[in-house]
């Protein structure tokens, strides 16, 4: 290391013009940067190109964002690619794939819970046919969560803001 | 005037004792048939924890009310006087006859639905029958 760049600082002392020293400048810093002996067998930017020679190939295949960031960022860039790639490669490759997923996160079909049991009037103060509808820091959950019907989605709203208002549930809860 | 249905529910502090929970009920009961009211329910759910504290304590003695009634003001005078009530720590009066008018309609409907069901099982039974004669 110690090798590598004492000839090449003879050199840049050696000349005595300014504009070599500004060029040789920016090439000093990457060779300080880089640990390892491989640095002394190469020109500094061909040793990193050869580093990360992968990398860059994958970045073809993924997108073209790859090739502009900093040689250092390429490593991890490159990691996020093999992980990425089997996921994009997933959904082209298996032609009947997007088909058939659609079948396969076939959901049980979620029931309205007061329609199975009749219901036309949510009481309030029936705190235990409330609770399972609320999350536990209190906040009401959505119809998506409950497959609640909206007609008693609405009831059970009304309801259960009634119940906060007489602290039979918790607005929020707290410590 | 219509009759209206309403129900009172009001909070007292923990360390009331049960005389005055009751005196604060009967006055109010009170205050509610002197005004043309009529309680069809009063019950009093003794302590319970609350969901959030209030008035500086987590529990609270519940007394539930429920009043028909045809003024406005009944439930303006027995608001008033719950807030100036001193062991009350809170209370919520909620309009109820227009719910019960919807369930009623709801409930009504389902049953004529479930009066009329009957007879569409009776002919595929009897087509039941006749293929398996």
């Amino acid at each position: 290391m110690t090798d590598a760049q004492n000839p090449q600082g003879t050199p840049d002392a050696g000349a005595p013009s300014a504009a070599p020293a500004e060029q040789a400048a920016p090439q000093q810093p990457p060779q300080q940067a880089q640990p390892g002996a491989s640095a002394p067998a190469g020109t500094p930017q061909p040793g990193q190109g050869q580093g990360h020679g992968r990398p860059p190939g994958q970045g073809q295949f993924r997108s073209h964002g790859g090739g502009g960031r900093p040689g250092g960022g390429r490593g991890p860039g490159g990691g996020g690619g093999r992980f990425g790639r089997p996921r994009e490669g997933g959904g082209p490759g298996g032609p009947g794939g997007p088909r058939k997923g659609k079948r396969q996160y076939f959901r049980k079909k979620k029931v309205c819970r007061f329609c199975v049991d009749k219901v036309d009037f949510i009481d309030y103060k029936k705190v235990e046919t409330l609770t399972p509808f609320i999350q536990e820091r209190g906040k009401i959950l959505p119809r998506r969560m409950t497959g609640t019907c909206s007609r008693h989605q609405r009831w059970l709203n009304v309801a259960i803001k009634h119940a906060r208002n007489i602290a039979l549930l918790p607005f929020a809860t707290e410590l | 005037m219509e009759e209206r249905l309403y129900d009172l529910i009001f909070i007292c502090r923990p360390a009331t004792p049960e005389e005055e929970v009751t005196k604060i009920t009967q006055t109010l009961e009170h205050a509610a048939t002197e005004r043309g009211g009529k309680i069809e329910k009063s019950e009093n759910w003794g302590t319970k924890r609350m969901a959030y504290r209030v008035a500086k304590s987590r529990e609270g003695i519940y007394v539930y009310l429920q009043i028909k009634g045809t003024h406005g003001d009944m439930m303006k005078e027995l608001e008033r006087r719950l807030k100036v009530a001193e062991p009350v720590v809170k209370f919520q009066t909620i309009r109820l006859d227009e719910e019960m008018k919807r369930q009623k309609k709801l409930s009504d409907a389902r049953a004529k639905k479930l009066a009329r069901r009957p007879k569409r099982p009776a002919p595929e039974q009897q087509q039941t029958a006749q293929q398996a004669g």
